[in-house]
This record gives C-alpha cells, sequence and structure tokens, in this order.
C-alpha cells in the first residue's frame, strides 16, 4: 500500500532493511502478497505517539518495527542547562503517569553527589508519596489494557482511583500532576494535619474495592482469559537478556526490584515481598500489577503507622554547587528501573543528565515478541510492557 | 366517522409504511440516547444531561451536527462503491422490519415466508459492510472488511440453525404463526423447549448485529473503527442508523421466535390491541442486555470468534434440533 517514497522513508527511520521492503514483490507460493501498514503515530492504542511499522499476512503480523521519537522534548539537554533544582519539574513530564518516581531518581542521584544527610520524616514521606504513585500508575495500567482489549468500562473505575488519590496530592503538594515535591534535601512541605487519617481512610476504601472492581469483573472474565493467556509470552532468559525491569522482567519469574536488592531512602525499614509470576504472559503482568498494588497499600500502612517526626527539609544552603564528580540514583518506578546518571563540573548546572526510562528499554520487546502473534494481540502486549510516550522519547 | 377506512387497503398500506419508517428513523436516535445512558450508569457518571430536560435532546443535537458536517471522502476512494454503502447497510435493516409483527393485526405484511425473508434480506447487509471497507481503499478499513464479511458470513449458519427448532415446533415460516403458536402464559415460549437454541440465536444475533463482543469488523483499538474508520458527517451517521436499526431488529427478531412475540406472559394480562406494549418491553429488555454486554466485556479475537462460531455454537444446533426432533416424535401430544 505504500508508495515508493514512503518505503524509503520507512526504510531510514526503522533503521532496518527487511526481505520484504527491500524487494516489494516477494510473494508466497499462492501468489499472494503480504500487508503494509503503519499504525500510529497518531493511533489510540499506541500509549501515546507510537509508530508500528507492521508487515500482515493476514491477521498474523510478519514484522513490526516500532519507530519512537514523536514526543521527543529533549530532556536531557535542557536538563543541562538549568541548575540543580530547577531540573526537578523537567523530570516530572518524563513518566506523566508515574511523575513522582521520576522526581525521586533525580534527587537521589543529585544527593548522592553532595552526600546530603535527609531528615527521616522527608525519607518516609517520599517513599509514602512514592507508593501512593504507584498505585496511581498501576491501576490505570490495568485499565488500558481491558481497554485496548476492547472493554471501555475498567478504565473510568481505575481512573475514578486515580482522580481520588490525585485529590489527596492535590491536598498535600497542591498539584495534581505535575507535582515538585520532592526537593533536593527533603520535600517541598510537611503533610497538612488531616492528610494522614485521610490517606489512611483511602487506603482502607481502596482495599475493599480492589477485589469487586479489579479482581472479579476482570479475572473472572472468560474473554479476558482467552485474550490475555500465553500471548507475549516471554522466557526468563529473553527478558533477563533484553534487559527488561519492573513488571514485564517480573511477570516471568525473576526477582529483581530496586526497592528490595538495592533499597534506598525508607525502603530499608519497609517489610514488602516481591511479587513475581511464572507465566510471563499478559496475564500474569496483570496479576503481578495488582499484587504490587496490594503490596503499596501494605507499605503505605506501614509507613503512616510509624511516621517519624521532625523536619522536612536538610539545610543544604541556598544554592546547590556540587563538587566535581558524578552521581547515579537508582529507583524503582511503576514500570521497572528507573536509573539517573547526573555529571556535575562544579558549577551550578550539571553537565550531563542521563535518564534511564525503563519503557525505552522494554519497548524491545514489541520487535521480539509481536512477530507471530495477531494483529489485535498487539494491544495487549502493550499493555503488558504499558510504556509512556514521555518516558520512552524524555 | 369510522376509523374502519385505516384498515382498508391503500391506506392501511401507506399509515403502515410511514410507521414503519418512523420507528425506524428514530430508533437509531433512542438506540444512542439508551446506549449513552446505560453506559453511563454502568459506569459511574451521568451520561448526557444538558440539551432539553434530562439531556433527552442530545440525540436530536448529534443528528443536526451530523447534518451539516461535510462529508469526507478519501481521495483515493472508489467513490460510488463509497457513498452506496451505507445504503446498502441501511436499506436491509430496515426493510426487514416489514415483517415484523407488532401486535394481533399490526404487522405489514404477514409474508407465508417471513423467517425466509428475515434472513435472506439480513445477508444483504455485510454485502454494504463489504463495499464501505474496500471503497475506503485503506488498509485498516480493508481489514475491518474482510473481518466483518468472515464473520457476518459463517455466523449467518448457526443464525439460521438456531432458527430451525422453532419452524420445526410452529410449523410454520409465517412470524405472525410462530407468535400465535406460543399463546398461553409464558411457558408456552419457544425459549423453555429451546433453550439452547435460543442462546445461540441471541449469540450468533450479537455477532450479526456486530455488538461488543463481536464488534471486530470495527475493532476500534486495533484498526480504529475499521470498515467505516473514514467515514464521517451523515454517510457515518447512516451506518450508525443501521446498525442501531439491525441491534433492534435482532432484538424484535429473538421476541418473535422465542419470547412468544406480543403474547402477554399470563393470560389475564391481555392488553387486546394494545398488545405491542408486551412486545416492545421484551424488545427494549432485549436491548438492555445488548448494552450491559457491550459495556462489560472486552473483545474477542478473529481465530478465536471462528472457533466459537463452528467449533460450539453450530455443534449445539445441530444436535439440539436431533432432540426436538426425536421428541417431536416420541411426544407428539406435548409439541
Amino acid at each position: 500500500m505504500l508508495s515508493e517514497e514512503r518505503r524509503t522513508e520507512n526504510l531510514t527511520l526503522s533503521g532496518r532493511v527487511s526481505g520484504r521492503l527491500a524487494n516489494p514483490d516477494v510473494r508466497d507460493e499462492f501468489g499472494l502478497e503480504t500487508l503494509d501498514m503503519s499504525m500510529g503515530p497518531q493511533h489510540p492504542a499506541m500509549h501515546g505517539l507510537l509508530r508500528l511499522i507492521l508487515e500482515l499476512d493476514g491477521e498474523t503480523v510478519v514484522r513490526c518495527d516500532p519507530v519512537m521519537g514523536y514526543l521527543h522534548r529533549s530532556k536531557e539537554k535542557i536538563s543541562e542547562n538549568r541548575m540543580y533544582p530547577a531540573v526537578i519539574p523537567i523530570t516530572d513530564r518524563i513518566d506523566y503517569m508515574n511523575n513522582i518516581a521520576m522526581e525521586y531518581g533525580y534527587v537521589l542521584a543529585v544527593e548522592k553527589l553532595l552526600d546530603a544527610e535527609i531528615p527521616p520524616r522527608a525519607d518516609a514521606i517520599r517513599a509514602l508519596m512514592n507508593e501512593f504513585g504507584r498505585i496511581m500508575s498501576h491501576i490505570p495500567s490495568i485499565g488500558f489494557l481491558l481497554l485496548e482489549l476492547g472493554a471501555f468500562t475498567p478504565i473510568l473505575y481505575a481512573f475514578r482511583e486515580r482522580e481520588r488519590i490525585q485529590s489527596l496530592f492535590e491536598a498535600v503538594t497542591g498539584a495534581r500532576m505535575m507535582f515538585h515535591y520532592i526537593r533536593i534535601g527533603g520535600v517541598k512541605a510537611d503533610l497538612p494535619e488531616d492528610i494522614p487519617e485521610k490517606m489512611w481512610e483511602y487506603i482502607e476504601g481502596l482495599e475493599q474495592r480492589l477485589q469487586p472492581d479489579f479482581v472479579d469483573l476482570i479475572e473472572g472474565n472468560e474473554i479476558f482469559i482467552a485474550r490475555t493467556r500465553g500471548i507475549g509470552k516471554l522466557t526468563q532468559e529473553k527478558a533477563v537478556e533484553m534487559g527488561l525491569t519492573g513488571p514485564p522482567l517480573r511477570c516471568t519469574g525473576v526477582e529483581f526490584d530496586v526497592r528490595k536488592h538495592y533499597p534506598y531512602g525508607w525502603y530499608k525499614n519497609l517489610d514488602f515481598e516481591v511479587i513475581t509470576d511464572t507465566e510471563g504472559d499478559v496475564e500474569a503482568s496483570y496479576r503481578v500489577r495488582l499484587g504490587e498494588v496490594k503490596q503499596s497499600i501494605r507499605m503505605i500502612k506501614q509507613i503512616l503507622e510509624n511516621l517519624p517526626e521532625g523536619e522536612v527539609m536538610a539545610d543544604l544552603g541556598r544554592r546547590i554547587r556540587p563538587a566535581e564528580g558524578d552521581g547515579i540514583g537508582r529507583v524503582e518506578s511503576a514500570r521497572g528501573e528507573y536509573a539517573v546518571h547526573v555529571v556535575s563540573d562544579g558549577s551550578d548546572t550539571p553537565y550531563r543528565v542521563h535518564y534511564r526510562t525503563p519503557c525505552t528499554v522494554n519497548m524491545q520487546l514489541l520487535q521480539e515478541i509481536v512477530p507471530g502473534h495477531y494483529l489485535p494481540d498487539i494491544m495487549p502486549i502493550m499493555g503488558l510492557i504499558d510504556p509512556v510516550s514521555g518516558a520512552w522519547d524524555k | 366517522m369510522s376509523l374502519d377506512i385505516l384498515n382498508q387497503e391503500p391506506f392501511r398500506f401507506l399509515l403502515s409504511v410511514g410507521v414503519i419508517l418512523f420507528l425506524v428513523l428514530n430508533l437509531a436516535a433512542v438506540f444512542t440516547m439508551a446506549e449513552r445512558k446505560v453506559s453511563a450508569y454502568i459506569q459511574l457518571r451521568y451520561g448526557p444531561n444538558r440539551v432539553g430536560p434530562r439531556g433527552l435532546l442530545q440525540p436530536a443535537a448529534d443528528v443536526f451536527k451530523l447534518f451539516t458536517k461535510e462529508n469526507l471522502s478519501p481521495g483515493r476512494a472508489d467513490i460510488w462503491i463509497f457513498l452506496a454503502a451505507p445504503i446498502a447497510m441501511f436499506i436491509p435493516a430496515a426493510l426487514v422490519w416489514l415483517v415484523v409483527p407488532f401486535a394481533p393485526n399490526a404487522v405489514v405484511a404477514d409474508l407465508n415466508v417471513a423467517i425466509v425473508f428475515f434472513i435472506a434480506v439480513t445477508s444483504i447487509g455485510a454485502l454494504g459492510l463489504i463495499m464501505a471497507g474496500y471503497g475506503s481503499r485503506s488498509s485498516f478499513s480493508l481489514l475491518g472488511a474482510l473481518r466483518g464479511a468472515a464473520q457476518m458470513i459463517s455466523y449467518e449458519v448457526p443464525l439460521i440453525l438456531s432458527l430451525l427448532g422453532v419452524i420445526m415446533l410452529s410449523g410454520s415460516l409465517s412470524l405472525v404463526d410462530v407468535v400465535e403458536a406460543q399463546s398461553g402464559g409464558f411457558w408456552h415460549w419457544y425459549f423453555l423447549p429451546q433453550l439452547p437454541m435460543f442462546v445461540v440465536f441471541y449469540i450468533s444475533g450479537l455477532a450479526e448485529a456486530r455488538r461488543v463482543p463481536f464488534d471486530l469488523p470495527e475493532g476500534e483499538s486495533e484498526i480504529v473503527g475499521g470498515f467505516m474508520v473514514e467515514y464521517s458527517g451523515m454517510t457515518w451517521g447512516l451506518i450508525q442508523a443501521a446498525e442501531f436499526a439491525s441491534m433492534g431488529l435482532i432484538s424484535a427478531i429473538t421476541v418473535t421466535l422465542f419470547l412468544g412475540g406480543w403474547q402477554p406472559p399470563f393470560e389475564f394480562l391481555d392488553l387486546g390491541n394494545f398488545n405491542w406494549i408486551w412486545f416492545g418491553l421484551k424488545t427494549a429488555l432485549l436491548v438492555f442486555t445488548f448494552q450491559w454486554i457491550r459495556w462489560s466485556v472486552p473483545r474477542l479475537r478473529m481465530d478465536q470468534l471462528m472457533d466459537l462460531g463452528w467449533k460450539v455454537l453450530v455443534p449445539v444446533c445441530l444436535v439440539w434440533l436431533f432432540v426436538t426432533a426425536g421428541l417431536m416424535l416420541l411426544l407428539p401430544s406435548v409439541f
């Protein structure tokens, strides 16, 4: 279907020359051609702006080339031209579904550069907000998975939960989405007086709603099982080889979680399990996400039960100017391991900031496991990876 | 002056056709509204509530918008096929309403082969779908049309097979006769002796009307609207009207064949000439279940759809056909 110049453009963009595109007249033994299809970047199921160059044999995908870069906003370059505290709002906009973890990673890296001591209350609040952020990201992920399978209702139930958490965040941080809450040396402000109680109430309610709204309605559905079981099946070796992290890795059975294995902040004091599953398919990733929501609830309860008293901001001086060197902050974001590498040349702007977002790495999965699946299976596989456009393009 | 004149020939025909056209053209509006309200209540929302009292004028506003909207067509589209497709979809969906018996004596054409007419005319709808997908000349709509063709043709088989039991029991191909054979309380309705057939007919009816979980030709998450991805304005509106009309049609035919048509559930509730109320209530109930399913379940995949049709529904029909025949031979007094 694509004209000759579009073909050339595809070749350049995908950086790959496949036999089919190089020779458009390839036919199989029945004289049938395959169908080229360009899905996206404006496509409702592409989690933002992703273009997939597909080659279809009937409904079976023969080749799938993801083309990224439609939402590239030069986050890393912008970060080099701003003073250290002013980079935090930039990080907010990387993974806009789970911004708190994005701030956390950057701030950890800078604090490592500065060798700063963080007051325990600030650490606890950071972990608290981070776990809320995880719930806020995982529950809509489950909703999006169902939306892509064709069920419209769960996304609205999921967004009800997200909205309620956002209201809590609004009371704490002053913003509903781009929080700019975790600062170098602590957090922006202490929790308002009535908020811990409201958080507790909300968490209790969520615990009750989780079973009927997100388990019984979804897992009990035959069609959901038929559409997700065995789809996007991934082996442990392949997952490790591709460097996946987060739910796509844990659903294959590899127990890796930065919070557990390289604990940071308040996570040393928390008791939680790393949720894994053995299947490695879309259904398993759904179960892992649901289990992680339950673990987050457990952690939030622990933090709220013994929230330490004291300051929420360390005294680091007004001007942040780290000595020459570099610092790495690793956090477990909702989508996998998020790491920030900050290099300082001694001035008050970073020399180089690199964001290692899990989405970019996890997206390799598409090229590897989509071929051989049916066209509608691309959507649940996208739900397995659950990438965010802002995070893979940065 | 007597109203009897209305019951005589040219008047009766004109009146009936007028009523049918009015009904079919308004069904789309009523069903859109119902669909949006039902989905809203399932999803903890209010739904449209701004235009008119309780939002009831929303469909009128929608239709007004569709009429004033430009009709876009893709540059490379096969324009005649592209424009004829919505009409080819709408006419069959409206035509079958001619044989639907609403109440005693309220049927436009009491054909003695009404069931065959229903089967024949609904099949034409698939043609319009293929025309729409092919005429748009886009790979998305082409995939949608191919899916639609495969789905509608293969689900025709269980749809027809599940009718046969009713035909055997009633001994007639006329829908009026079928309804009259079910008189005398709901335990005489055919959904009880023909329960598996009823379920099969309902499921394949969902597939024929292209409703979730069988809306693969549309497949909004992968092929973003499928065969109708390129339509806009009133051509799109006509496709929607055809979909809603065929959804209502499938419900009405299901009611007629399995749920006793205009027959009241108990004899003492007989409303005489107003029995169309019963017909309307049952049809509305079935349409509601269609919408309930639509907003609760995900979509099937093409191969799973085919498996369900050929490996489950067709064998069930065949088995129950023989069971019905055997029972009729063994217990001629009951059936």
